[in-house]
């Protein structure tokens, strides 16, 4: 019966499409175009206005092709105003607003065909399967969003329960590394009681062997009195060490501070003894006034090492041509074109090719289809190319703008050594980036006794140790006392990193309803082509192709209410912005990230599917939505039959 | 310290791009040792004198001997052809019955045929003797002459004072260096940098003075990103180390805006303009290097000044004295002379005069449909999208990158569903990869060019290791137009049309980027001679191929970067790798202005800048300007940001969007203005002074521009402006393009130039036609209705013309076309037909609108002859592009009056 049904208004639609088909310009339907809630705007009176209000026209000239409102009121069914907009109510699927600059233009916008009408083209009426597959789209995703929905309110649960979680821990260790932190300065002071008796020990010892010696030696006269000249020798330099010569070096430093100053393109390379020979030429470099990049320095130290003289003259030649404005940039590509001299012919296409690909002429993609290539393309001649610098030599030539990138490297790198150490105290999943459950803190944490056992420990050897204050020291106390020392305050920096780490956490935005909260700590992967996309939550994304890896961006925010994550600041691009990612969140059941793509060089873009964005109201419109379209069909099938 | 240097470093970043043009890469004058021999010439050295005057086969021919020879230098043979329409053709070269050791280089295939049945058989010459000289009659009331002793060779009027034109040799700076036969020890290698160049038949350069009289501006010899009038080069008030122009064709990274360096094309044709309104022109047909001094005032201490003379030395390393000389006088005579002798420019297809949008690169299908969709989205026409070198396999033309592209015939016809076409590149190196079809075939057939010691030229480009097509062979060239046919070309369709890029040549790793001179082409030919015309012809053989592909029914369409005379009958040029800087989208006038002028009107600059990342505010402006470019491309360089009209905020897309709107809008006036190109050789952008050539105020300007002879465009060049100066020239009136204010003429107004548009006017007494209707691209525009824009001026009059064909085929050399011509007169506007009484083509398009500027208000009606019928007149907008002016700016409206385009008709003002 359906079927018969739906058939029988397949019919209908053809047949009521082909009649609109045959018709032509000028408009038939005088309301033709007008949206359902617009008709009462134009059917009310025989003069109407324009919308913007420039103008009022008569009925007969509503549609008649000719443009008379600026704002297109006049022109709902027609392409003769530019700014006009066509409504096709498209029955059997959702209404449509073209640009009327889609009307009679040889295209079936509408899946009605209702905007071709002038005979041109015939558009067959596609609304009742277009809007059939629509709904079963709609229908899909609502059932995703159903169970989404779902899975993200138990996110948001277990985000509560871990963040309580966290923040108690975070109590409990605070509390810990309080008294931990008492003990080990108890220990650090027994300690160094220990050690202060024992040096006492030591030179009481010393003195008396001392003593031994020179009653031995007042047995043999001559040999005391040297040595205790050379005794007096020392402690003479001594005091000069300590004394005149700190001072001295400290004005040193400040000479050189304020030298850098002046010169603002020299670098603390240029202190060491090393460089000082190179000093000379760099000044006169920095005498043409011109140069205030730090890159000068290698510069100077590249035209050091060429020193054929064709070269010598060409760059003579540069110099001499009055270009005064001459930046670093350009200096630096003289070196490589000074360079040039020297390459053989292949290198020179690649290195001018290279200007304009900013990389290696040989991409990938050639490598690929010509093995010789590959070959051929091996490091020896590659140092001149800028992509060789930047892959490879990225952090020395950084280095070498010391106070350039310092910086940003030296800020990078501590964090970088406590990710390794957790991806090293990792041993659960590869999903994992962050050591949660710092295994040795999970021990102590989870024995509820561990602290107290260090508090007896400690109090037992301080009252041990008590004992024999003023009695010589007996080693195995004291090495007892060291140990101990030792382990607690290694604890007692484990407890700390965590206390940070878990500090950290919790200030990071997890969303309004912290339904983000399971992010933290984990990486979505994806593998296209070559490579590998890494995206781990609240800290970095990468690029990975075999062993080379490329920082895509460190972990910047969620943008346009939760819509996007973004990763800014990544490995620099030759010519081109640092490497960005921003990630489209979108609806689905599983955190799934996909579509990787590079729309502008060194701009990725790419898609994660989380269920943390299948949000209750966005389940709610859908659904209305869909309510909307099952009951504009229901009516229509009636009318129809 | 550390953020100040840190901001330092990043400093020289930022303007890392703005300055990397890498100077002494190439070449200067200096280090040329033709150019520096012939610049340190004084004047007089030149003592040949002619002899033997005769006249043999309709040419006036003679000797030129050294009047003491001494050096026992074999005389040169001098040959003056005389042409109809004020044309004079100078030949000189070595006396071939001589036996010297190779015939030099003459440049085939680019006078047109068509120039010989111009041509004035000559039977005598008259003689003069003081002082001695031979004299022929030239058309047009010019005459030629050419002075014996020493020789000269001049153009002048024949009557009143015989005032002189353009002359050769005035100054005594003729040189030609003959050919040389190597023995042994000659040491004529010349090395620049690691190469070396075997010149094995030594010094052959050619130099000589060339003056243009009544003249206050020279301009022309492109390409170069210079002002529009020429700047002296040479002389007093010139500093020493200045430059030549250079024409030699090089692939120039990130060039500079303001430079007398050569770029990648040549056109050693140069036009005068002086104060008395009269222009001449001097043409050299030479394709090997050349380098030309423009003299300042007094660089000759024997000639006195105050004559408003230009001096101009004129130097190349190679090939034959074939030099024309225009004598004018009218601006547009000039470049009607030039065009009879290299051709008029090809009529496009309507789909190449809109706007298109290329990247490089468009990546993947995805990315194309992706693109694609948002112009629709944004309700942004554009007609043609682009392909870079990255759509490739590795870089092997004519083949696709099977994972980026696995579809592309599917990729094309969904474009070419929505009227919509596609360009992808081919560029002249060819991959040396055994297993690559086109290599193959090119290495069997001896298809390359070779190097000095005749092995095929290896050079490297994109692909690595390539080999170059040699051009100039009729045969390969044939052999390469047939690569294009959809059986060769695997993936195209007929929607493709082709992109060659690369084509100076540019050659990585050779000298100055480009092939060694000491390379060779068929029969021998040295690549120093035919080097700046070795782009033109691979653009022929390309363009003429897609024309057998289309079995002679399609136009080509084919965008070529190297240039050369006659490269207007192939297909459009742009300005290559310019940046995202004001300066550079101001030089783009004077670049493109220049270009017009010397024949080639289809030529845009990249929009945007090729090279860095526009801020919002010059991308929108530089869509302002390049809308009345002849060519409206956008481009980008890999490492930019992506910049298509929607990514920057709504405001922004809407500016560009109606700045786009604008240009679709103006498509039948510019398909009229393409059309006159093509058959007059009269530029679509024109300068001021061509259009006013009495008006002195205009000679340099060259920030505004004329479109057709209707439109004046102001460009804004400078960021934050929203006021700009323009003078509008003349005695008549502007109308205010946006809202129709009326200005007027001979003066310098300012007014505003706010966000929305760059001022732009139509001058009084025009008729403009328009498409008001907005659609996805022009291919949809084909029924829409048109608008007449009248401007009357100050005797209410106006006229007018339009010009219609398919848009596609050569029907329209077979008449098949429409070309109507409107003039408003005594309150009646009238629709003649101007086309041949064959011409036969029919239009069902209605004219839906008429605006009347100028026009006393009062009327309400019109009566249309022959319906008979009234029709309405009204106030209605005066609408212009999408973005509507604000009210109150309503102008006289004749509201539908139901004539066809196709029809003779009359409305009369009641």
């Amino acid at each position: 019966m359906r079927v018969l049904l739906s058939f029988l208004l397949l019919l209908f639609l053809v047949l009521a499409s082909s009649a609109i088909r045959s018709s032509s310009s000028p408009v038939t339907d005088p309301f033709l175009g007008i949206s359902p809630q617009d008709e009462k705007y134009y059917k009310s009176s025989s003069e109407i206005k324009c919308k913007d209000g420039s103008k009022r026209f008569t009925r007969a000239q509503l549609n008649d092709d000719f443009c008379d409102c600026a704002d297109g009121t006049d022109e709902p069914g027609t392409s003769a105003c530019p700014n006009g907009k066509f409504h096709c109510r498209n029955a059997g699927h959702s209404p449509l607003v073209l640009f009327s600059s889609r009307v009679n233009d040889g295209i079936c916008d509408c899946c009605d065909g209702s905007d071709e009408y002038d005979g041109k083209v015939a558009c067959s009426n596609t609304c009742w399967e277009a809007g059939k597959a629509a709904r079963e789209n709609l229908k899909k995703k609502i059932q995703t969003y159903n169970q989404g929905v779902v899975i993200r309110r138990k996110e948001i649960e277990q985000a509560k329960v871990g963040l309580d979680k966290d923040e108690a821990e975070l109590k409990k260790l605070k509390i810990e590394q309080k008294i931990l932190k008492g003990l080990v300065q108890q220990l650090k002071d027994r300690k160094e009681q220990i050690e202060k008796i024992e040096e006492k020990e030591r030179l009481e010892k010393e003195k008396e062997e001392k003593e031994r010696k020179e009653a031995e030696e007042a047995a043999q006269p001559g040999k005391g009195d040297g040595e205790e000249k050379t005794d007096g020798n020392e402690k003479v330099e001594g005091s000069t060490d300590g004394g005149e010569m700190p001072g001295v070096s400290q004005d040193d430093e400040i000479l050189d501070e304020n030298e850098h100053h002046d010169e603002t393109g020299r670098y603390k390379d240029l202190d060491t003894d090393e460089e000082s020979a190179a000093e000379a030429e760099p000044t006169s470099v920095l005498e043409e006034g011109t140069h205030n990049n730090p890159a000068d320095q290698h510069v100077v130290e590249t035209k050091e090492e060429s020193p054929s003289s064709e070269d010598l003259i060409i760059t003579a030649g540069s110099q001499h041509d009055g270009s005064t404005k001459k930046e670093e940039s350009d200096e630096e590509e003289d070196i490589v074109s000074e360079k040039k001299e020297a390459l053989s012919k292949e290198e020179l296409g690649r290195l001018v090719a290279s200007r304009w690909t900013g990389e290696n002429s040989d991409k990938p993609s050639e490598a690929d289809d010509s093995p010789k290539a590959d070959e051929h393309e091996n490091l020896e001649h590659t140092p001149t190319s800028p992509q060789e610098v930047e892959e490879d030599d990225g952090f020395v030539s950084d280095g070498d703008e010391e106070t350039g990138d310092d910086g940003k490297y030296s800020d990078r790198e501590p964090e970088d050594d406590t990710y390794e150490e957790e991806y090293r105290h990792d041993s659960t999943s590869s999903y994992k980036s962050d050591a949660e459950d710092d295994l040795d803190l999970s021990e102590t944490t989870s024995s509820p006794t561990w602290l107290e056992k260090i508090q007896k420990t400690v109090k037992n050897i301080l009252q041990a140790v008590n004992l024999f204050q003023t009695t010589p020291v007996d080693k195995s106390e004291a090495d007892r006392v060291r140990k101990e020392y030792d382990e607690s305050s290694s604890k007692l920096k484990k407890i700390q990193s965590r206390v940070s780490s878990l500090e950290k956490k919790l200030k990071q935005d997890f969303g309004p309803e912290k339904e983000f909260y399971s992010f933290h700590g984990r990486c979505f992967e994806s593998k296209q082509g070559k490579y590998t996309y890494k995206v781990c939550a609240y800290k970095e994304a990468t690029q990975e192709e075999g062993y080379s890896k490329t920082q895509l961006g460190g972990w910047e925010k969620f943008e346009n209410s939760y819509q996007f994550m973004t990763y800014t600041n990544g490995d620099k691009c030759w010519n081109g912005p640092d490497r960005s990612l921003k990630i489209k969140l979108r609806c689905g059941l599983k955190n799934e990230l996909m579509d990787v793509d590079e729309p502008s060089r060194c701009e990725y873009a790419a898609v994660l599917s989380t269920p943390a964005r299948c949000l209750e109201d966005k389940l709610k419109e859908l659904q209305e939505k869909l309510e909307k379209l099952m009951n504009q069909d229901q009516p229509q099938k009636h009318d129809e039959l | 310290m550390r953020s100040l240097l840190f901001t330092l470093s990043l400093l020289c970043f930022a303007s890392q791009t703005s300055l990397s043009w890498k100077k002494e890469e190439f070449r200067s004058c200096d280090q040329t040792p033709f150019c520096k021999r012939a610049r340190s010439r004084s004047p007089g050295a030149c003592s040949l004198i002619a002899t033997d005057v005769t006249i043999a086969d309709g040419d006036l021919v003679a000797k030129l001997t050294p009047k003491d020879n001494d050096d026992q230098i074999n005389p040169l043979v001098l040959s003056l052809s005389v042409y109809g329409d004020g044309i004079v053709r100078l030949r000189i070269d070595e006396d071939h019955s001589l036996n010297p050791p190779k015939k030099r280089f003459r440049v085939p295939d680019v006078v047109v045929p068509e120039l010989e049945e111009k041509k004035i058989r000559l039977e005598k010459f008259a003689t003069e003797n003081d002082p001695p000289s031979s004299v022929v009659y030239v058309s047009d009331g010019y005459e030629a002459v050419v002075r014996h002793e020493p020789f000269e060779v001049y153009v002048r009027e024949r009557s009143g004072d015989r005032r002189r034109v353009v002359s050769l040799n005035s100054h005594g700076l003729f040189d030609f260096e003959q050919l040389g036969k190597k023995g042994e020890g000659d040491d004529w290698e010349e090395k620049f940098r690691t190469h070396t160049d075997s010149r094995p038949f030594g010094s052959q350069s050619i130099s000589f003075d060339v003056s243009f009289y009544e003249s206050s501006f020279v301009y022309g010899i492109p390409e170069h990103a210079t002002s529009f009038a020429l700047k002296p080069t040479k002389g007093p008030g010139v500093e020493e180390s200045a430059e030549p122009y250079r024409l030699f064709n090089l692939d120039v990274f990130e060039y500079e805006h303001e430079s007398p360096f050569g770029l990648y094309g040549s056109i050693p044709f140069m036009v005068s303009h002086g104060g008395t309104g009269k222009s001449s022109g001097f043409f050299w047909l030479n394709a090997a290097e050349m380098q030309i001094d423009v003299l300042a005032e007094g660089w000759d201490a024997e000639s006195g000044g105050g004559e408003s003379r230009i001096d101009t030395l004129w130097m190349s390393e190679a090939g034959i004295v074939d030099t024309f000389f225009f004598a004018g006088p009218e601006p547009k005579d000039v470049v009607r002379q030039y065009a009879s002798v290299t051709g008029t420019s090809a009529m496009p297809q309507l789909f190449a005069t809109g706007y298109h949008q290329c990247r490089w690169n468009y990546k993947d299908e995805e990315d194309v449909a992706q693109v694609d969709s948002k112009f629709d989205e944004h309700d942004i026409p554009y007609d043609v999208l682009w392909l870079d070198i990255e759509h490739t396999d590795g870089k092997r033309y004519f083949t696709w990158d099977s994972a980026l592209f696995p579809n592309p015939e599917e990729m094309q016809k969904k474009l070419d569903a929505k009227g919509r076409r596609m360009v992808t590149i081919v560029d002249p190196h060819i991959k040396r990869d055994d297993s690559y079809f086109l290599h193959k075939e090119a290495t069997e057939m001896g298809y390359y060019v070779k190097d000095s010691s005749g092995k095929d030229f290896d050079g490297w480009c994109w692909p690595g290791s390539s080999s170059y097509i040699d051009m100039l062979s009729p045969e390969i060239r044939e052999w390469w137009g047939g690569r294009f046919s959809y059986k060769n070309y695997v993936g195209s369709t007929p929607s493709l049309y082709i992109w060659n890029d690369m084509n100076e040549p540019s050659v990585f790793n050779g000298p100055e980027v480009t092939m060694p001179r000491d390379a060779l082409h068929v029969g021998g030919v040295e690549h120093r001679e035919v080097h700046n015309a070795y782009g033109y012809y691979f653009h022929m053989a390309t363009s003429d191929g897609l024309v057998m592909r289309g079995e002679g029914k399609d136009r080509p369409f084919v965008l070529s970067r190297a240039i050369f005379p006659g490269t207007q009958r192939y297909g459009a040029i742009w300005t290559g790798d310019n940046t995202a800087e004001w300066e550079h989208l101001r030089v783009s006038i004077p670049m493109l202005l220049t270009l017009g002028l010397t024949g080639i009107t289809f030529s845009g600059a990249d929009i945007g800048g090729f090279f860095g990342n526009p801020e919002p505010e010059l991308l929108v402006r530089w869509y302002q300007v390049g809308a009345y470019y002849p060519f409206f491309r956008g481009h980008a360089h890999h490492d930019t940001k992506r910049r298509e009209p929607w990514l920057f905020g709504e405001r922004n897309t809407e500016l560009m969007r109606d700045a786009i709107h604008t240009r679709y809008t103006l498509l039948p006036y510019f398909y009229t203005l393409f059309r006159e190109a093509n058959v007059t050789g009269v530029p679509v952008l024109r300068p001021l002074w061509m259009e006013f050539p009495q008006d002195e105020a205009t000679f340099s300007n060259d920030e505004a521009f004329m479109v057709g002879n209707g439109l004046l465009v102001q460009g804004v060049y400078t960021k934050g402006t929203t006021h700009a100066s323009v003078y509008l020239p003349g005695k008549e009136s502007w109308y205010d393009l946006r809202n129709g204010k009326t200005y007027v003429g001979g003066k310098t107004h300012k007014m505003d130039a706010p966000e929305e548009s760059i001022p732009a006017f139509q001058r009084a007494g025009t008729i403009i036609p328009r498409k008001d209707r907005f659609r996805r691209s022009s291919f949809q525009m084909d029924n829409d209705p048109y608008t007449l824009v009248i401007a009357l001026n100050s005797s209410q009059e106006a006229d007018g013309e339009l010009y219609i064909d398919d848009g596609k085929s050569f029907e329209f050399k077979r008449g098949a076309y429409i070309h109507r011509r409107f003039v408003f007169s005594n309150g009646v506007l009238t629709s003649k037909n101007v086309a041949p009484p064959e011409a036969s083509l029919s239009s069902q398009c209605l004219i839906d609108r008429i605006i009347l500027l100028g026009h006393s208000s009062g009327p309400n009606s019109a009566l249309v002859e022959p319906l008979n019928q009234k029709a309405e007149i009204e106030m209605g907008p005066l609408r212009m592009g999408g973005l509507v002016a604000s009210s109150g700016t309503n102008v006289l409206t004749i509201r539908k009056p139901g004539v066809r385009v196709d029809q003779d008709w009359t409305i009369k003002i009641l």
